[in-house]
């Protein structure tokens, strides 16, 4: 029954921004690599090379250099995406944290002005 | 209504229309569930049997089955449904987390008119002036929208792909035609846009469900502020009630 400390300035209100913002990040930044970098080198791999050019490729060549990107880079591209939409999750759980505790204070107001406002009402 | 007299003046367009879908959230929610218990049910009965039936011979036969046959067409379906069933399943997931964000907008707007109900109880001389409705209201409402309108489009852009450039690729033999297919051909820049598209389209839909998420941060952030204020004039009610001015 603490009404002295607001939960307004409660902890997890004052660091869920970070996770919303750490989501936006990580989300942008498989956007960015997937329009600008991952998407033209698979279209100029698959659009631009016979499949006997592609198979013959040899070590050390532009051709499986692009193979090794196209594999290799959403294998963590795109958890690292989920975990930005897992950080939006954190915060919003956050968010839902403070609000038991909202709700206490609110009760505690409303008992100590109920009284108040039905005397006032008479007056 | 009881309280329709407490009722905020009705906001301008496309406020207005978001306002009157919002107390819809029960229907959005469960039209998502729908939309995702269907592409359960396409996986289950489209996608599973092409790809067992697709699968169900050594390489070499499938690779060299002609245009027409069973093979060729089991393929063509897997690469099909795969290019739009997973766009599909987001599109239901947005909808339920506009759901949840509707939700959470109906909660802070009745908080809001509860709150105007219990200051019509104080007497005029003593009662706070009612705060305007917060410009993060209009902010939530707009990333909600914004993020269901980027799943749809990627819906809409996945079903395009699904019905022309996807089958017309894909209906070729394989070791006959798509293999051969030489640079400069029409074949091979279908297969340059066929491989290059979830690259793109992935994290674009990703980036709605960001959108619709900020919309749920946000509401939450109105009903959290909504109950600190109104907590804050109450107190202070109570206390110039207790301690009236000199």
């Amino acid at each position: 029954m603490n009404e002295k400390a607001p939960p307004s300035s409660s902890w997890p209100l004052k660091i869920f921004p970070l996770f919303s913002m750490l989501g936006w990040i990580l989300v942008s930044l498989a956007l960015v690599l997937g329009v600008f970098f991952l998407a033209p080198n698979a279209a100029q791999y698959f659009g631009e090379n016979a499949k006997a050019a592609r198979d013959a490729a040899e070590n050390g060549s532009f051709l499986l250099r692009q193979l090794q990107i196209l594999s290799a880079t959403p294998r963590w591209l795109e958890p690292l995406a989920f975990t930005g939409i897992a950080s939006f999750m954190i915060g919003i759980a956050l968010e839902f944290s403070t609000i038991p505790r909202l709700l206490v204070q609110r009760g505690n107001v409303m008992a100590r002005t109920f009284p108040l406002i039905v005397q006032a009402e008479r007056s | 209504m009881a309280y329709q007299k407490f009722e905020d003046p009705t906001p301008p367009l496309p406020f207005r229309q978001i306002e009157k879908m919002m107390p819809l959230y029960p229907a959005l929610v469960l039209m998502g569930f729908l939309l995702l218990l269907i592409s359960f049910f396409i996986g289950l009965m489209v996608l599973a049997p092409a790809n067992l039936a697709f699968f169900a011979e050594a390489k070499e036969i499938r690779e060299s089955a002609a245009v027409g046959s069973s093979f060729v067409n089991a393929n063509v379906t897997r690469h099909v449904f795969e290019t739009w069933v997973p766009q599909f399943k987001f599109f239901g997931l947005g909808l339920m987390l506009m759901g949840i964000t509707m939700a959470l907008g109906t909660i802070a707007g009745k908080l809001r008119l509860m709150g105007k109900v219990i200051a019509s109880k104080i007497p005029a001389e003593q009662r706070p002036p009612t705060p305007a409705i917060p410009g993060r209201v209009r902010l939530f409402q707009l990333a909600a929208l914004l993020g269901i309108m980027i799943l749809l489009a990627v819906l809409i852009i996945g079903l395009v792909l699904a019905a022309g450039i996807v089958p017309a690729y894909w209906n070729h033999a394989i070791a006959g035609q798509l293999n051969p297919a030489a640079p400069g051909s029409v074949l091979l820049n279908q297969a340059g846009s066929v491989f290059s598209f979830p690259f793109w389209l992935n994290p674009l839909r990703l980036a709605g469900m960001a959108f619709l998420f900020t919309g749920i941060t946000i509401a939450l952030t109105v009903i959290i502020g909504t109950l600190n204020m109104q907590a804050k004039m109450l107190a202070e009610f109570a206390r110039r009630a207790i301690k009236p001015a000199p």
